[in-house]
């Protein structure tokens, strides 16, 4: 165990966080903008993989195949929408509906095989993890930073518009919303389409990074996204205000989940423990509020007698 | 100030005495990534090292990490063999391999368990090697001589069912050639996917009523649930022909099997040829399963009134 070999193992787990953390922002605004727990994510974090990788071993160029992807991750989200309020199903059985046919849609679009490899020589992946070392632009940390960039900027300036602000409204009261006269259905099925449209960017990118697209790559995703969002919450929460402080709060989440992954393999943890590891740094980082809120009230309650 | 100083003296010391324990001997490091906990996997893994252990001894240390299952751990374990800068990487099924060819250009990368390379690396004009940083052995059972197995003990079966999980790329690719091989031989084919566990069941009912024989390839879904599989084709009295020992011992009548054991053993053997003969790696060929045999299930031949020929050994 040498530390050299940690710190050059960091490159890698900042790469992939910052990905993930690109999922992540899309997990924040269903989860915490909205107030919906989105479980469709599991599905479309295959499906902007298989739609982008799929178009690109079919000669499409490489943006117009994100971009496809992330219009196949709204589509998505908009099922999921559909089937929370026109077919009245709560949000989370919604979402696992969608999830659950998102499989055989994603294998039908991989052409019914489940995993698809793309080769990092033939094709012009925007980011590899080949790269994760070298010291230029094709660093996949700079490529990742700078969409992260844009991203943030397009969804500070969206939620502060009218469509924005009615979005988050409905988020924060529902009935008051629809008092105000916002179609709440309308505001939720756009978040929802905005979110997985998020997500399918981040699972195309994923695929890139990885070189292949699996029909499982999903599964358990909505745990690393909760994570992040939740971790940020823990650390940042007080720090950070602003909205798009608070979005990038989300992704620097991401990042250090990998991070404490990384550090725990390199501790030698035996793997086949990781998925209950990543159990429990969530149910930790959920319980410090809960704990905090409970410390306080008590310590105000002491407070308040010693005053009378 | 002093207080500063001596720790960083006694930094650098600790860090001078690290890199003399490494130098000193300097075994060969082998990272192991193993895409899931399952029968097959973990014997190919131990016959990989047992054969770098039988020939290197002392001279060879092993990194083994297991994904359970998930294809994203798969990478942050590449990750760490790259950034540990390992001598060899050996990956254990196919989302291991893309992951580790996606990491690293340099490190030789050996395969296991992996049925098509061509189709794993999306490399065109396949040759029989890779020609990167890319070898290994394949896990593909002889399907020719599987085809002429299930003609051989049901001559008179005409419509034959093919059940596997779609998410597994493995399985669609052997059935695709099976298909062809048992349409030489005047069978009808039809194919019967299940997604999980959870359904194979049903699919697997439905399988039976379509079939008059079941052929099932190397899947590690239905390898992980034989015994849903065979509480439906039992009462039914379908026989099913495996791809290997673990499901035939499940669920079939009979299979042609090859050992992971043996697989993991030749890849074991691929990598002291790279570590310590100095071969290059990008033209080594892919290579097969040493042997193969004819294996029986005597309890399921019993149970459905199957006579088996001669040339079978039957499963302990």
């Amino acid at each position: 165990m040498n530390l050299e070999a940690l710190l050059n193992a960091l490159p890698g787990a900042v790469a992939q966080g910052l990905i993930w953390g690109i999922m992540s922002i899309g997990v924040y605004i269903t989860y915490k903008v909205l107030d919906l727990a989105d479980l469709t994510v599991d599905g479309s974090m295959a499906t902007g993989g298989a739609v982008c990788v799929m178009l690109m071993l079919n000669g499409c160029n490489v943006w117009l195949a994100l971009l496809c992807a992330i219009i196949a991750g709204m589509l998505a989200g908009l099922i999921t929408g559909i089937f929370h309020t026109k077919f009245g199903i709560p949000p989370i059985l919604a979402g696992i509906l969608t999830q659950l046919s998102l499989y055989s849609l994603n294998l039908a679009i991989m052409d019914f095989k489940a995993n698809q490899g793309i080769n990092v020589t033939k094709y012009q992946l925007i980011v590899s993890q080949r790269n994760v070392r070298t010291f230029d632009l094709s660093n996949p940390i700079v490529i990742t930073l700078v969409i992260l960039a844009v991203l943030i900027g397009i969804l500070y300036w969206f939620f502060g518009t009218e469509t924005g602000c009615s979005l988050r409204a409905t988020g924060a009261n529902e009935a008051m919303s629809r008092a105000q006269g916002i179609n709440t259905r309308k505001t939720k099925i756009l978040g929802l389409m905005i979110s997985n449209g998020i997500v399918a960017l981040s699972s195309a990118m994923l695929a890139h990074y990885q070189g292949f697209v699996d029909v499982n790559m999903g599964r358990g995703a909505i745990v690393i996204g909760l994570a992040a969002v939740i971790i940020s919450e823990v650390l940042f929460g007080k720090l950070f205000r602003n909205f798009a402080l608070k979005l990038l709060a989300v992704a620097i989440g991401a990042v250090l989940y990998f991070i404490v992954i990384q550090i725990v393999l390199w501790l030698g943890l035996n793997t086949n423990l990781l998925k209950l590891l990543s159990a429990l740094i969530v149910a930790v980082f959920l319980g410090i509020p809960f704990w905090k809120a409970n410390f306080s009230a008590k310590h105000s309650h002491k407070g308040g007698q010693s005053n009378a | 100030m002093k207080k500063a100083l001596s720790v960083l003296v006694s930094l650098i010391l600790i860090l001078c005495l690290c890199g003399f324990a490494s130098a000193e001997g300097t075994p060969y490091r082998i990272g192991i990534c193993q895409l899931v906990q399952h029968v097959a996997l973990d014997a190919a893994t131990q016959g990989f090292q047992a054969a770098l252990k039988e020939k290197l001894g002392d001279g060879v240390v092993f990194d083994l990490q297991n994904a359970s299952g998930d294809t994203n751990t798969c990478s942050t374990i590449m990750n760490g063999f790259v950034s540990n800068n390992v001598n060899l990487i050996m990956a254990n099924a196919t989302p291991a391999l893309q992951a580790a060819v996606a990491s690293t250009g340099d490190i030789p990368i050996l395969g296991t368990s992996v049925t098509d390379y061509a189709t794993a690396l999306d490399i065109s004009d396949w040759t029989g090697a890779t020609g990167i940083n890319v070898s290994g052995t394949s896990d593909l059972a002889p399907l020719d001589q599987q085809a002429a197995m299930l003609h051989e003990l049901f001559p008179e079966a005409r419509k034959v069912g093919l059940l596997y999980c779609s998410a597994e790329p493995n399985s669609k690719y052997q059935v695709d050639v099976i298909k062809g091989y048992l349409a030489d031989l005047g069978c009808e084919c039809t194919e019967f996917t299940f997604a999980d566990s959870n359904d194979v069941a049903s699919v697997a009912q439905n399988a039976c009523d379509g079939s008059e024989v079941i052929y099932i390839p190397t899947d590690n879904t239905a390898a992980s649930c034989t015994e849903a599989i065979r509480n439906v084709v039992e009462p039914a009295k379908v026989p099913v022909i495996a791809g290997e020992e673990g499901l035939c011992k499940g669920c079939g009548v009979a299979t042609l099997s090859i050992s992971y054991y043996d697989l993991g053993y030749a890849t074991g053997a691929m990598a002291y040829e790279i570590l310590a003969g100095g071969a290059d790696i990008a033209s080594m060929e892919i290579r097969f399963a040493p042997n193969v045999t004819k294996e029986y299930n005597k309890e399921m031949c019993d149970l459905l009134g199957i006579t088996i020929p001669e040339d079978y050994t039957a499963i302990e």
